[in-house]
C-alpha cells in the first residue's frame, strides 16, 4: 500500500503494468465504446417513441434487435437505454463517493467522530437495501433524479468504510503529525495528505460503485419504479415482462440483459486489472 | 472473493432476466401432464394469495374467487349480464317502488348444519348499512330497513323508489352466517380466517399461504351439485409462470386474464382453449374539470381528438378490445347502449383548432396511471405520442399503486388514466361516477342537468323506463367529455382442453371461475 507513495513514478509503473493485462485493456475499450454510444445515441438511432403495426418481430436486417409489443425498435431502446443507465450509474456513484469520502475521512481523522460514524455506517450496511430502495422510490415517484438519489443514499456506506480504513493507515504517519505540529489546519491536512492518499482506493470504488448502481437502477426499473418518460435497460426488461411474452419474444430481454452483463463484467475486470497493476508486488 | 461474487451476480441477473423461467413452487403430483382429467380435481392458477376471508370486505380477485365459492349471493349474472336465481328464487318491487321483496330457497345449509334463512340475509345487509363498508354500502343508500317476513322471505323498505336496488344487492352482497358473524364486535373487522362456516358449492378445507388453497365439494348442494370433487387454487409469482405451468399441464386453467400478447401467442396451442369474456367496465382518460384550462369543454374535446383510439385497441390490446363509441353505455350493456353516439375521431388538426378557439397555447399536462397495470402502462406512451402530434405535451407519471390511489382520491392530477372493473348497472354507476360529489367522480363533474337525469334513471323501476334518461345523461357525458372512454376489453381466459362446460360470465371477477361455471365444468372425455 504505502510503497506506492514513496515510488518515484508510480503512475508510469501502474500504466506499464496495466498495459500488459489484455483483459483490462479489453474492458476499458468496452467501457469506452459504451460511453461513446451513450453520448452519440441520437446519431445512432432515433429516440424510441410512437407505435407501429410490426409488433414482436424477431431480429432482422431492418430491426437488428427485433421489435417489442407496441412495435418499437429494441435496438433503439438499448442504445438510448445505455445513456440513461450509464448516466444514472455514474451520477449515483459520484454522489455516493462524495458522501462516502466525507464520512470516511472524518471518521479516520477526527477520533471523537469515529465511534458515532462507525455505528452509522454499520447500521446503514445492515439495512435491507432493496426493500428500502423500493419503498423510497415508490413514495418519491418515478424519475431519473429519484433513482440517482435513492441509489446513492444506499451505496455510500461501503465507500465510507473502505476510505476510512485506508485513511486510518495514513493518519498515524510522521508527516501528518509534522503537519499538525507546524500548525496546519485540519482542512489543510485532510486536503494535502489524506485525500491524495485515498485516491487510488476511491478510483477503484468509483468503477465498482458505478456497476452496482447500474445494476440497482436496472433492478428498480424492472420493478416498475423507473422513469416512464425515458428508456433504461431495466425499463426495457420491465416492459418485456409486463407484455407477458417473455417465453416467446426472447429478443426483448436478451439484448438489454447482454448490455447489463457487458457493463458489469467490464467494470469489474477493469477495476481488478487496475488494482493488480497498482500493486507492484503481484504485478510482475 | 469480491471479484467472484460480482461476476456471479452479474451472470445471475443476466440469466434471470433473459430466460425468464423462475422456479415454480413445488408441485407434488398435481395432475400429471398427459393423464386425462378425472373429475377429481381442478387446479386453478392465480397470482395472489387470499388477503381477506371476510367476503363482505375482501375485494381482490383471488379473494372474490375463493369467497364466491363459499358464500352464496341472492342472484347471479348470466352471460348477457341479466340477473338469474341463486339463493333467491323470485324478487320484485311493490307498485310505488318503495318496498322490495325477495323469496329464498329453503334447501341450502351452512356447513355446520344450520339452514340458510332470511335472518342471514337481513343480518348481512344491515351490518353493511350500519358499519358502512365495502362496495355494497354505496349501493344501498335508498334502504331504510330490511326484515325477515318468514324464513324464506325478506322485505326491504326503501326511502325512495330505486330500480337499481335489487340488482345491486342481489349481485354484490355475499350472504354470511349470522350465528358466526354476529359474535364479532365489528363485522367489518371480523377476520374470518379459520373454522369457516360456509354455504356455497365448495368449502375451504386447507390453506397453505403462498402455495395453494384447497376447496372440497359440498354434498348435497341445492342449486345444483358440482361435478368436480376438489378445486385447488395455486399461487404463482406472475402470469408468465402461470402460462408455463398451464402448458406443462400442472394447472388446468389460469384464473387471471391473459395479457393480450400472451393470448395472441396461446391461440394456436392445440392443448389449450381460450374463452373470451367481455369486460363490464371500460378503460378511460378523465380530465380534471376543476383544473384550468380543462374546465373549458373545448380543451377537453381537443384532448379527446388527440387520442389514437384505433391504434390503442389494435396495437396495445392486440385487437382484444371493442370501441364503446366514446360512450359510457358500452356494448356490454345491450339494454342501454345508444347506437346514435359516435367515437371521437383521432384528428390532430381539429384538436389544434379547438385549442386555438379556446385560446390555449403550449398545453402541457401530466397524466397519472398505475405503473403495475400492464395494459395501461403499454398505451400510456401511445397517448403521449399521439397528443404530441396535436401540439399537446403529456408528461407521464407512472406511479406505484398506492401513490396512484392516493392521488386519485385527492383528485390531484391533470389527466387520470385507468379502468373501471365492473359497471354492471348504468343508473347506479353513473350516479357514483358523475353526480356532483360522487364517490368515484374523479373528473369532479358538477352538472345539475346531468344530476337530474341520473336521479330520474335511478328512480325508474324497470330498465325500459330508465333507458331514456340514462341515454340522455350518457350523451351529455360524451359531448362534455366528462369521461373519455377508450375501449371495452375482451378478456381472454385460458384453460386446458381436458375440461369442458365452463359458463363464462362478463368481467374478470367472474370470468369462468364463478360458482355457476365451476359447478358445471366436467372432464372433456
Amino acid at each position: 500500500m504505502t510503497a506506492v507513495v514513496t515510488d518515484l513514478t508510480p503512475r508510469q509503473r501502474t500504466w506499464t503494468a496495466f498495459r500488459r493485462n489484455p483483459l483490462g485493456l479489453a474492458s476499458a475499450a468496452i467501457l469506452l465504446a459504451l460511453a461513446v454510444i451513450a453520448l452519440c445515441a441520437p446519431l445512432i438511432a432515433p429516440f424510441p417513441e410512437g407505435y407501429g403495426e410490426d409488433t414482436f418481430q424477431p431480429p432482422s436486417a431492418e430491426h437488428w434487435f427485433g421489435t417489442d409489443d407496441i412495435g418499437q425498435d429494441v435496438f433503439a431502446q438499448v442504445i438510448w437505454g445505455t445513456r440513461v443507465s450509464m448516466a444514472v450509474g455514474l451520477s449515483a456513484s459520484v454522489l455516493a463517493i462524495v458522501i462516502g469520502l466525507v464520512v470516511g475521512i472524518c471518521a479516520a481523522y477526527f477520533r471523537r467522530l469515529d465511534t458515532p460514524l462507525g455505528v452509522l455506517v454499520d447500521l446503514s450496511l445492515s439495512l435491507p437495501v432493496l426493500p428500502l430502495m423500493i419503498l423510497v422510490a415508490a413514495l418519491a415517484g418515478p424519475s431519473v433524479r429519484t433513482l440517482v438519489v435513492v441509489i446513492a443514499l444506499f451505496s455510500w456506506p461501503e465507500v465510507a468504510r473502505v476510505v476510512r480504513s485506508s485513511a486510518m493507515a495514513i493518519v498515524p504517519m510522521p508527516f501528518v503529525s509534522a503537519a499538525k505540529v507546524i500548525g496546519g489546519s485540519a482542512f489543510w491536512i485532510v486536503r494535502k495528505h489524506l485525500v491524495p492518499g485515498v485516491v487510488p482506493v476511491v478510483g477503484v470504488s468509483v468503477v465498482l460503485t458505478t456497476s452496482r448502481a447500474v445494476l440497482a437502477e436496472a433492478g428498480l426499473s424492472f420493478l416498475g419504479l423507473g422513469d416512464p418518460n425515458s428508456w433504461s435497460w431495466g425499463t426495457i426488461l420491465h416492459k418485456a415482462q409486463q407484455s407477458g411474452a417473455l417465453a416467446s419474444a426472447w429478443w426483448t430481454t436478451l439484448f438489454p440483459s447482454l448490455a447489463i452483463l457487458l457493463l458489469v463484467l467490464s467494470t469489474t475486470l477493469l477495476s481488478v486489472a487496475y488494482n493488480d497493476a497498482r500493486n507492484h508486488r503481484s504485478a510482475s | 472473493m469480491r471479484r467472484g461474487f460480482l461476476l456471479a451476480a452479474a451472470a445471475a441477473i443476466a440469466l434471470l432476466t433473459a430466460c425468464s423461467t423462475p422456479s415454480v413452487p413445488g408441485s407434488t403430483g398435481q395432475g400429471g401432464s398427459q393423464a386425462p382429467a378425472t373429475g377429481d380435481r381442478l387446479t386453478i392458477g392465480t397470482t395472489a394469495d387470499v388477503v381477506n376471508y371476510n367476503p363482505l370486505v375482501g375485494n381482490s380477485r383471488t379473494d372474490s374467487w375463493v369467497t364466491n365459492l363459499m358464500y352464496p349471493h341472492l342472484t347471479q349474472m348470466d352471460e348477457a349480464g341479466k340477473r338469474i336465481p341463486y339463493l333467491a328464487t323470485e324478487w320484485s318491487y311493490s307498485k310505488d317502488g318503495k318496498t322490495a321483496t325477495v323469496k329464498l330457497r329453503d334447501d341450502m345449509k351452512w356447513s355446520d348444519g344450520k339452514p340458510v334463512t332470511a335472518d342471514d340475509v337481513v343480518f348481512a345487509v344491515t351490518a353493511v348499512q350500519k358499519e358502512k363498508f365495502g362496495v355494497v354500502a354505496g349501493l344501498i343508500t335508498a334502504m331504510e330497513k330490511a326484515e325477515a317476513v318468514s324464513p324464506t322471505e325478506v322485505k326491504f323498505t326503501l326511502s325512495r323508489p330505486d330500480g337499481t336496488f335489487l340488482d345491486n344487492v342481489g349481485f354484490w352482497l355475499p350472504i354470511v352466517p349470522k350465528h358466526v358473524f354476529e359474535k364479532a364486535p365489528s363485522v367489518q373487522k371480523f377476520a374470518n380466517d379459520a373454522n369457516w362456516v360456509s354455504a356455497g358449492p365448495y368449502k375451504l378445507t386447507k390453506v397453505e399461504r403462498g402455495q395453494r388453497y384447497i376447496m372440497e365439494r359440498v354434498e348435497p348442494f341445492g342449486p345444483g351439485q358440482p361435478t368436480v370433487k376438489e378445486i385447488v387454487f395455486r399461487v404463482f409469482p406472475d402470469v408468465n409462470t402461470e402460462v408455463l405451468a398451464l402448458r406443462n399441464g400442472e394447472i388446468d386453467l389460469i384464473g387471471n386474464v391473459l395479457p393480450p400478447s400472451t393470448a395472441a401467442d396461446l391461440k394456436n396451442d392445440p392443448k389449450l382453449k381460450l374463452v373470451q369474456v367481455p369486460s363490464l367496465g371500460w378503460a378511460h382518460l378523465q380530465y380534471n374539470t376543476k383544473r384550468k384550462p380543462m374546465d373549458d369543454v373545448r380543451v377537453r374535446q381537443a384532448l379527446a381528438h388527440a387520442v389514437d383510439y384505433e391504434a390503442i385497441r389494435n396495437i396495445a390490446l392486440k385487437g382484444y378490445a371493442k370501441s364503446a363509441n366514446s360512450s359510457v353505455l358500452t356494448p356490454s350493456q345491450p339494454d342501454y347502449a345508444d347506437p346514435s353516439v359516435s367515437e371521437y375521431a383521432f384528428d390532430p388538426a381539429k384538436s389544434k383548432q379547438l385549442l386555438q378557439e379556446a385560446g390555449v397555447t403550449n398545453l402541457s399536462l401530466s397524466m397519472i396511471y398505475d405503473q403495475a397495470d400492464p395494459n395501461i402502462a403499454r398505451w400510456a406512451p401511445m397517448v403521449r405520442d399521439a397528443a404530441k402530434q396535436a401540439g399537446i405535451e403529456i408528461k407521464l407519471q407512472g406511479l406505484e399503486r398506492n401513490t396512484y390511489l392516493d392521488k386519485t382520491l385527492k383528485r390531484d392530477f391533470d389527466i387520470y388514466a385507468g379502468s373501471w372493473a365492473i359497471m354492471d348497472n348504468p343508473p347506479a354507476n353513473l350516479g357514483l361516477a358523475f353526480k356532483t360529489g360522487g364517490f368515484i367522480n374523479y373528473a369532479q363533474v358538477s352538472d345539475p342537468k346531468l344530476d337530474k337525469l341520473i336521479d330520474e334513471g335511478q328512480r325508474a323501476l324497470t330498465r325500459e323506463e330508465a333507458k331514456a334518461p340514462i341515454q340522455e345523461a350518457a350523451k351529455i357525458i360524451h359531448d362534455q367529455v366528462y369521461d373519455n372512454v377508450l375501449y371495452v376489453e375482451t378478456f381472454n381466459i385460458a384453460h386446458s382442453i381436458k375440461w369442458t362446460g365452463f359458463k363464462p360470465m362478463p368481467s374478470e371477477l367472474l370470468s369462468i371461475v364463478n360458482p355457476l361455471s365451476l359447478a358445471a365444468v366436467k372432464p372433456a372425455s
